[in-house]
């Protein structure tokens, strides 16, 4: 049996740590390069770390805060945000980064996965697909007004060559109400990739309630953010639930 | 002591740097086969793709000089860095590897085709009696092509990919350790084994 991932979801802005809802509203959530180290006190699986000011401005990503977070930790990073160009992926990996994190470029570039996967391989891209649902219709983040069929979109993805899925939840996001978990029994059983799922959790039995259809990895933000929980403490409830964790 | 990261031109070399640098250690960046007379330890890291990986290695003179290093001095290659010592490799075509391990590296053909996240290692074999790793301990993997060994006798550990399917997970031979999991994103652990290759094969 796997190890559930337990991820905690950062976003940056400004060097500073945010945490907002449904995408909006950020406020903030602390100093990226101590709460790092706290959560990889606290045993943390990986790191995700999104710059969101690169996607509104035409700047680089915050590199910076990528090196000084990576001098202080050794736990996997994924780096994302408004990343544009070869060029940037080059320079998170020289700087800390151990996976890309690709979401908003993949709707107007998607050549930019074949020359991240020649140079760095299939296993170092995860595609971030933002959903919003909307009367029983699926639509995209980046895309409000045309709908999709997800599974279609998943599979171009893959055939494009990336390694991992990171799907939101954006209708779920910072309301603690728990994940759609019927668009994830259905993505998980049509894709043969590990899949994170982000959005919407506030305890731990939504959490058992993923685990329950098949879901294993996940991303966490407001539950560590503005609730009195720790990686640490969410790990320890799984266990106790016999679920398999890593301490 | 002197430890240097090999530089192909892709790798997680941020890093990797960190991890050394956290333990002590000041790296040597080389992009230069020359200099490679100028260290005690090598160490390639892994986040790479195997043909421009030994493409990069061929085209600049690589090769040989590692493999005279590895006579006398200890090599520490980490997911592709540990792969490309295998004869052949099978990601994006077909690669000639440095060959001092009998294997091939292939495609994972498992129903998840991408090993990622944390998992045990069952350890079948002690390198030496220096490393002190619990059996069972967990590391970071991140791949989806695996060495599949001609002889089992270079593999320290295994790990699984599902209930089925287990992979090798450290292999050693004379002055070379290859990890497919990633020592320096594997906290605790991942810093024992760091710490006991600097340490290995030093009177």
């Amino acid at each position: 049996m796997n190890f559930i991932r337990i991820i905690p979801s950062l976003l940056l802005s400004n060097k500073k740590l945010v945490k907002g809802k449904k995408f909006t509203n950020h406020i903030n959530a602390g100093y990226p390069s101590s709460t790092c180290l706290a959560l990889e006190g606290q045993k943390c699986d990986e790191i995700f770390l999104i710059d969101l000011d690169s996607y509104k401005n035409d700047k680089d990503p915050d590199f910076d805060t990528l090196n000084e977070i990576s001098k202080n930790i050794s736990t996997p990073i994924t780096f994302g945000g408004g990343i544009k160009n070869i060029e940037q992926v080059k320079k998170a990996f020289k700087l800390g980064a151990d996976k890309i994190y690709l979401s908003q470029i993949l709707f107007r570039n998607k050549k930019i996965i074949s020359k991240i996967k020649d140079i760095y391989g299939c296993q170092s891209i995860v595609a971030g697909i933002n959903i919003i649902t909307n009367d029983q219709k699926l639509y995209l983040l980046e895309d409000e007004k045309k709908n999709i069929d997800i599974l279609d979109h998943i599979k171009s993805l893959i055939g494009c060559g990336v390694g991992e899925i990171k799907v939101t939840f954006v209708n779920n996001e910072g309301s603690e109400n728990g994940m759609n978990i019927e668009l994830a029994k259905k993505i998980i059983s049509n894709t043969d990739l590990p899949i994170i799922f982000e959005g919407g959790l506030g305890n731990i039995e939504q959490i058992i309630d993923m685990i329950k259809i098949g879901a294993n990895s996940f991303a966490i933000g407001s539950m560590i953010t503005f609730k009195d929980y720790n990686i640490f403490k969410i790990k320890q409830h799984l266990f106790n639930k016999g679920y398999k964790v890593r301490f | 002591m002197k430890v240097g990261i090999l530089d192909y031109k892709a790798c997680n070399l941020g890093s990797v740097f960190s991890a050394l640098y956290q333990l002590g250690i000041d790296p040597i960046i080389l992009n230069n086969p020359k200099k490679l007379s100028e260290i005690d330890r090598l160490i390639i890291p892994g986040v790479g793709a195997a043909k421009s990986c030994m493409d990069y290695l061929k085209f600049n003179s690589f090769i040989e000089p590692i493999k005279k290093f590895l006579v006398n001095k200890p090599i520490l290659g980490i997911c592709l860095g540990m792969q490309i010592f295998a004869k052949k490799l099978y990601e994006n075509g077909i690669s000639e590897g440095i060959g001092h391990i009998d294997g091939e590296v292939k495609k994972l053909d498992t129903k998840i085709k991408f090993n990622i996240g944390w998992k045990e290692v069952k350890f079948i074999k002690k390198i030496d009696k220096k490393l002190n790793i619990e059996d069972m301990s967990s590391f970071y993997y991140c791949h989806s092509y695996y060495i599949s060994l001609k002889k089992i006798d270079y593999c320290a550990g295994m790990s699984y990919i599902d209930n089925n399917n287990e992979i090798p997970a450290i292999i050693y031979k004379d002055n070379f350790i290859g990890t497919q999991f990633h020592p320096e994103k594997s906290q605790t652990n991942g810093n024992k084994l760091l710490e006991f290759f600097f340490n290995w094969k030093k009177n």
